[in-house]
């Protein structure tokens, strides 16, 4: 068992700033998801965490361990590559064991925890199957495997799961999340997509072009993003941002949406932010959270297209930069050409510093 | 469009026969023409000498008794023995050297591509040209008996090329020389081609640097070294050129490699039947070899 601690981890490549000063501490037993865009950084500071990359700066510990100059193999670190890198031309078995056989442990202890790892991971009748051809779930398992027999304190999983279609995702997912549980090991999981850092971390951080963007509980990002990249970038579709100016009408504090109108009256909190604003706001509510309001309430946005996924519908409002979406669990009776009332649920609105993207807070 | 326009699976495979008929016609005769003939020659005493053209040769039949003098023919005995001595040593040396240096090359330092193609030069001179080369470095006033006595601090003066194991020695130096270079470019290959990742994924299992080479790199290239040795072995069972322009095939018969000794008895004893006979049972030998040795190492 071990915690990792990231202090100021800068890495650079040439001229290019792969990872600009990061700072991160994964809990003991947690499992934290990197989670961005591709040339985040992600698997940048993954790889540097199991040792295949220097960092240019920084430090990087396993508990109060520096882990510089401690060579990879020597990190006691799991790691399942994006493409497992799964050794083709051995059986099951000798995959599972090679890690105990090259570290000359006694055969009877190689036989014994490669059975009971097997028998975890459901391998036990595939044991002495080639491994070249096997399917890409079972390959994924001996992945696992393979580093999971070595009891490693910290597992590293690239992007295991880009390889398998849409539905074996959803199955792997849990199985994944299962694994952990059984294991209990500190985990850190590079991912593009969020629902796969949703489902099964602990705790996720948000990285885009080299920056750690935030890092927080699942819902904490979805509901609070610090900043409009993770607004953005957590949701599906994202969140709604408007841009906007803060306005103190007779009725109340609200937000003067230029064209749309002015967003209904703002509530303590999201009050209490627009007043720390200096200048213009981004107006942000996430499509999920809009009621249909009476014409004359709310902010009026001509529907543009209507998307019908079975449960659910989602409304595109408007254009360019003042364009939203609006997500309905039941039909609304909109078409294409015709004015949409909305509010946004007060408490979800959330503002953000138009210059510097950073979210306004009440407190 | 009507039916008959389109081709069908079986008129269009009759169609591609035709078009290639002639040049697998041309390609039977130029392999298996020669074969035959050298089939029905080493069934006879026929020799330019005899004063019949060749097609003429059943009038000296002999049925197998080529085949029966080469069975206790001392000088082709011991001519196959040297060849396979140099085989034997000359392979294995060319193999380790090419693929030291592959590993080396394997990754970057400065300098690099010049080296590399310093390295690869040996391989692209003329073998008769190269043999020339060798055959003045190891004349006894030569470059290699100065580099010894500048080495030992001795005065050394080796008639390698007059010396029967010298000469022997001096025309594997050459061959090493020569060939090496083509072993490391196919191991370079090879080494290149192993997938870093599972390299990688070995190393955070805690293999050390010779484990991963044993039990990662060396099964990943081994169709590789396979192509690489099949190709060394035959080629160097067939080695003559850059040999028999340094020793000729002596001193006496120091050197006499299987290729020099046919080469001999086909330009100076003439006995054609024979040299047909000699020929055709090596390669079916080496084939029967080649495939033997194949199909265990695939395993």
């Amino acid at each position: 068992m071990s915690a990792i601690r990231l202090e100021n981890l800068v890495k650079r490549f040439g001229a290019f700033t792969a990872l600009k000063t990061m700072d991160l501490a994964v809990d003991d037993g947690e499992f934290m998801a990197l989670l961005g865009p591709s040339g985040c950084g992600k698997s940048t500071t993954m790889n540097m965490i199991a040792g295949m990359e220097r960092p240019s700066e920084g430090r990087i510990l396993f508990g109060d361990r520096d882990m510089a100059g401690v060579a990879m193999g020597q990190r006691g670190v799991g790691f399942v590559f994006q493409n497992y890198a799964i050794f083709t031309h051995m059986s099951v078995r000798q995959n599972l064991s090679y890690g105990l056989r090259m570290g000359g442990r006694p055969k009877a202890e190689v036989a014994q925890r490669t059975g009971a790892i097997a028998d975890l991971l459901q391998l036990g009748d595939l044991l002495d199957r080639p491994a070249a051809g096997l399917s890409v779930n079972i390959l994924q398992r001996v992945a696992i495997g393979r580093s999971a027999v070595m009891e490693p304190a910290i597992f590293l999983l690239d992007e295991p799961l880009s390889n398998v279609d849409a539905a074996f995702r959803a199955v792997m997912r849990t199985e994944l999340k299962q694994l952990q549980r059984q294991f209990r090991q500190t985990m850190v999981y590079v991912t593009h997509d969020q629902l796969e850092a949703m489902t099964m971390a602990d705790r996720i951080a948000v990285m885009d072009h080299g920056v750690l963007q935030q890092v927080g509980r699942p819902l904490e990002i979805y509901n609070d993003p610090a900043n409009l990249f993770v607004a953005r970038f957590i949701g599906s579709p994202g969140m709604n941002l408007l841009a906007g100016l803060p306005l103190e009408t007779a009725a109340g504090p609200v937000v003067d949406l230029g064209a749309i109108g002015h967003s209904p009256v703002l509530a303590p909190a999201q009050a209490a932010a627009a007043r720390r604003a200096r200048g213009a706001v981004v107006y942000g509510f996430r499509p999920e959270q809009v009621a249909t309001v009476p014409p004359g309430h709310g902010m009026a946005m001509p529907v543009s297209f209507v998307e019908r996924i079975g449960a659910r519908t989602i409304l595109h409002l408007g254009h360019g930069a003042q364009g939203a979406k609006a997500v309905f669990e039941n039909d609304v009776g909109l078409s294409p050409g015709s004015m949409a009332h909305l509010a946004p649920i007060p408490a979800a609105i959330r503002l953000f510093d138009a210059e510097t993207g950073v979210a306004l807070r009440g407190t | 469009m009507s039916p008959a326009a389109k081709p069908g699976p079986d008129e269009s495979a009759r169609l591609g026969l035709r078009l290639t008929l002639p040049a697998q016609v041309l390609v039977l005769f130029i392999s298996v023409f020669p074969l035959l003939m050298q089939l029905y020659i080493s069934l006879t005493d026929w020799s330019p000498l005899s004063g019949l053209a060749w097609p003429r040769a059943w009038e000296m039949w002999n049925t197998f008794a080529n085949y029966t003098d080469l069975l206790s023919d001392n000088r082709l005995w011991s001519a196959l023995g040297r060849t396979l001595l140099v085989m034997a040593i000359c392979v294995p040396v060319e193999f380790l050297l090419g693929l030291g240096l592959a590993i080396l090359f394997a990754d970057n330092f400065p300098g690099k591509r010049l080296l590399y193609s310093i390295l690869i030069m040996p391989m692209m001179v003329v073998p008769a040209v190269a043999g020339y080369m060798f055959y003045m470095l190891f004349q006894s006033g030569g470059p290699a008996n100065d580099l010894l006595s500048a080495i030992s601090g001795i005065p050394v003066t080796v008639a390698w090329l007059s010396d029967p194991t010298l000469a022997l020695a001096a025309v594997m130096v050459a061959d090493i020389w020569q060939w090496t270079p083509l072993m490391f470019l196919i191991l370079l290959a090879g080494l290149v081609g192993v997938p870093q990742d599972q390299v990688k994924a070995a190393t955070l299992l805690g293999a050390n640097a010779w484990q991963r080479f044993v039990t990662i790199v060396l099964p990943r290239m081994s169709a590789i070294i396979i192509i690489a040795l099949a190709i060394r072995v035959i080629e160097c069972f067939k080695i003559f050129d850059t040999l028999f322009i340094m020793t000729g095939g002596g001193p006496g018969v120091a050197t006499e490699t299987i290729s020099v000794y046919i080469y001999k008895i086909t330009t100076q004893d003439l006995i054609w039947g024979y040299v047909a006979a000699i020929a055709l049972a090596i390669l079916i030998v080496l084939s029967v070899a080649c495939v033997w040795a194949m199909k265990r190492m695939a395993k």
